[in-house]
């Protein structure tokens, strides 16, 4: 694919599913409030969006002021690489990396680098709360994480994600790694700092990182933070649910499909579930999921033998 | 195509060295780490360049959460907790910079003068599966040795800095009380 | 790009953590400069492995073998430098004038 297609392409898909996933949340939260006639949801991101691009924006003493600019850029761009690993249909790869479950994985680990900065630069007290509960967060579920998704690895006998996908085509990742997808799952809303992992930028801190931020900047966060979450839907739908494998419809429709199913299943626990206290979070990483995922790599590893 | 990874290599190369740089010039503790960081995400780089695609990622992915950590240490433990005001903190300022110059000038001199021999890596092969063939076979002792180093490191480690809290784990009222008078 | 080019490359980054381990004060910036060698490092051995050794895997099994000096240099450090401070209120190399204890 060339690169302006390329880059086109990953636009669109990633606005289009952000807009998609502001639904669903809209949805879900009416829902949970108990108001009937979801007739307005696909209205009421977009009358959001509006309400913060006519905002002012806050400014603190002394910024950080170029890192604070940096921050939801780099997040929103580390959305897009994300993206970029993932086959959309056979044969259509926006980028044919050899390794590419490790490109997916060193952009998902530097969303803790733009979180960081973005509480740090504010120069204000909960932002830099907000900025190291990301620290503490994604530290505790990375390496979890970067073991189911390289585990998916083992069966394609390569890291190269389009692999990844056609090894699944006589038995789903699902099933063969039954440990996989929740773990994924629950770290992925840990990278994404989604609800109810979203400790970061939670309310108890009065919107953490983003405390300080207003007006269009905070669009642009709130739009680049769901860019992660899309793009941890995408990779989880290609290593676990086989991506673009399916009968009777084409290909890129069956990915589609995957994708917002688990985006749905994700913005739906968002609302369902309570935020877990920090200490909480951080000892379901390390003493919960971290040996969890160990026995996914053994039995994956054993079975594959 | 070769002209493009060309001018990209300069582009990191520059990168890697003027960030490296800039480590030690910036004020904000946090953006010395992650100047840092953004020189090894160019190193990174610059292997994918050289085809050693799952080096130059893993050096990215390891590096995210090394330099964050470094951040929240400093920010932790050096005495201008704000960060964002101006310090220096440096000693010996005169024989750093000689040294590093020095350091600098002799290895480019070996690098440029000596005489390495001229075998480039076959193109065809998937650097990625050899190494994972490597690694896991004929230099699988070397493997071993560096996992188990890392696990006494990390043993180790954990031995130096754990301690208990008020009421059992860590997590339980780990702020001491303050028993013995400050200075 | 070539090899010289490369070591280039990887001798202003060694030149510059040369520069860093030795003029910083703090623990942790002195921690970056030993880090910023270690990367040279791996920059000089892929560079070897990609231009001069006809690319056995070898060559890339020792950038993988720094690399876990670098995590072993990293996790020894944090560990050293929080029991310092917490033994002498230290975070500075000139307020550790003594090794006694």
């Amino acid at each position: 694919m060339s690169p302006a297609w390329a880059v086109a392409l990953v636009g669109v898909l990633l606005m289009v599913s952000v807009y998609l996933v502001a639904v669903m949340e809209t949805i879900f939260g009416l829902r949970v409030s108990g108001v009937r006639g979801y007739g307005r949801a696909w209205a009421l991101p977009m009358s959001r969006a509006a309400l913060l691009l006519s905002q002012r924006r806050s400014v603190t003493e002394r910024p950080d002021a170029q890192a604070w600019a940096l921050a939801p850029a780099l997040l929103g761009g580390l959305g897009a690489v994300a993206l970029t690993a993932i086959p959309l249909a056979a044969g259509v790869e926006v980028a044919d990396v050899d390794a590419g479950i490790v490109l997916f994985g060193a952009a998902l680990v530097q969303v803790m680098v733009a979180v960081f900065l973005h509480g740090w630069a504010a120069n204000s007290l909960f932002p830099v709360l907000g900025a190291f509960r990301m620290a503490a967060l994604a530290l505790s579920v990375s390496i979890p994480f970067s073991l189911v998704v390289i585990t998916t690895a083992l069966p394609a006998e390569s890291l190269s994600v389009g692999l990844i996908i056609s090894s699944q085509e006589s038995l789903w990742n699902v099933v063969r790694q039954p440990l996989g997808l929740p773990i994924y799952l629950i770290t992925g809303l840990g990278f994404s700092f989604w609800a109810p992992l979203q400790l970061p930028d939670a309310r108890d801190l009065s919107g953490g990182t983003s405390a300080e931020v207003s007006g269009a900047a905070l669009l642009v966060w709130r739009v680049a933070r769901a860019s992660i979450l899309v793009a941890v839907a995408a990779m989880g739908a290609a290593a676990f649910l086989g991506g673009y494998l399916g009968p009777w419809l084409p290909g890129w429709l069956w990915m589609a499909v995957k994708t917002f199913g688990l985006l749905a299943i994700l913005v739906w626990s968002g609302h369902r579930i309570a935020r877990p206290r920090m200490e909480t979070a951080v000892k379901l990483g390390w003493t919960v999921l971290l040996p969890l995922a160990l026995v996914d790599v053994f039995v994956s590893g054993a079975l594959t033998l | 195509m070769s002209g493009i990874v060309d001018f990209l290599f300069w582009v990191f190369a520059v990168a890697a060295v003027v960030t490296g740089w800039l480590v030690f010039r910036t004020d904000s503790m946090v953006r010395a780490a992650y100047w840092l960081m953004a020189s090894f995400v160019a190193v990174g780089a610059i292997l994918v360049t050289l085809d050693a695609q799952f080096l130059g990622l893993i050096l990215i992915l390891m590096m995210a959460g090394e330099m964050t950590i470094m951040a929240i240490f400093m920010v932790m433990y050096m005495m201008n907790p704000a960060g964002l005001n101006p310090m220096t903190m440096v000693h010996q300022h005169r024989t750093a910079a000689v040294a590093g110059a020095g350091a600098f000038v002799a290895l480019a001199l070996v690098g440029l003068l000596a005489d390495f021999p001229d075998r480039p890596a076959p193109s065809g092969t998937d650097p990625t599966v050899d190494l994972g063939v490597e690694l896991l076979g004929e230099s699988m002792l070397v493997f071993e040795s560096a996992g188990v180093a890392l696990l006494a490191v990390m043993i180790g480690a954990i031995a130096l800095v754990s301690k208990r809290g008020r009421y059992g784990d860590a997590d339980e009222g780990s702020e001491e009380p303050i028993l013995e008078k400050t200075e | 790009m070539s090899l010289d080019a490369l070591l280039v490359v990887a001798a202003a980054l060694f030149g510059a953590g040369v520069y860093g381990a030795l003029s910083q004060q703090s623990f942790v910036m002195i921690m970056m400069g030993l880090e910023l060698m270690l990367n040279a490092t791996i920059l000089a051995v892929v560079a070897f492995w990609w231009g001069s050794t006809g690319g056995n895997p070898e060559g890339q099994l020792l950038a993988i073998v720094v690399m876990a000096v670098m995590a072993i240099e990293a996790a020894i450090g944090f560990a050293l430098v929080t029991n310092v401070y917490r033994v002498r209120k230290a975070d500075i190399t000139e307020k550790l004038r003594r090794l006694r204890g």
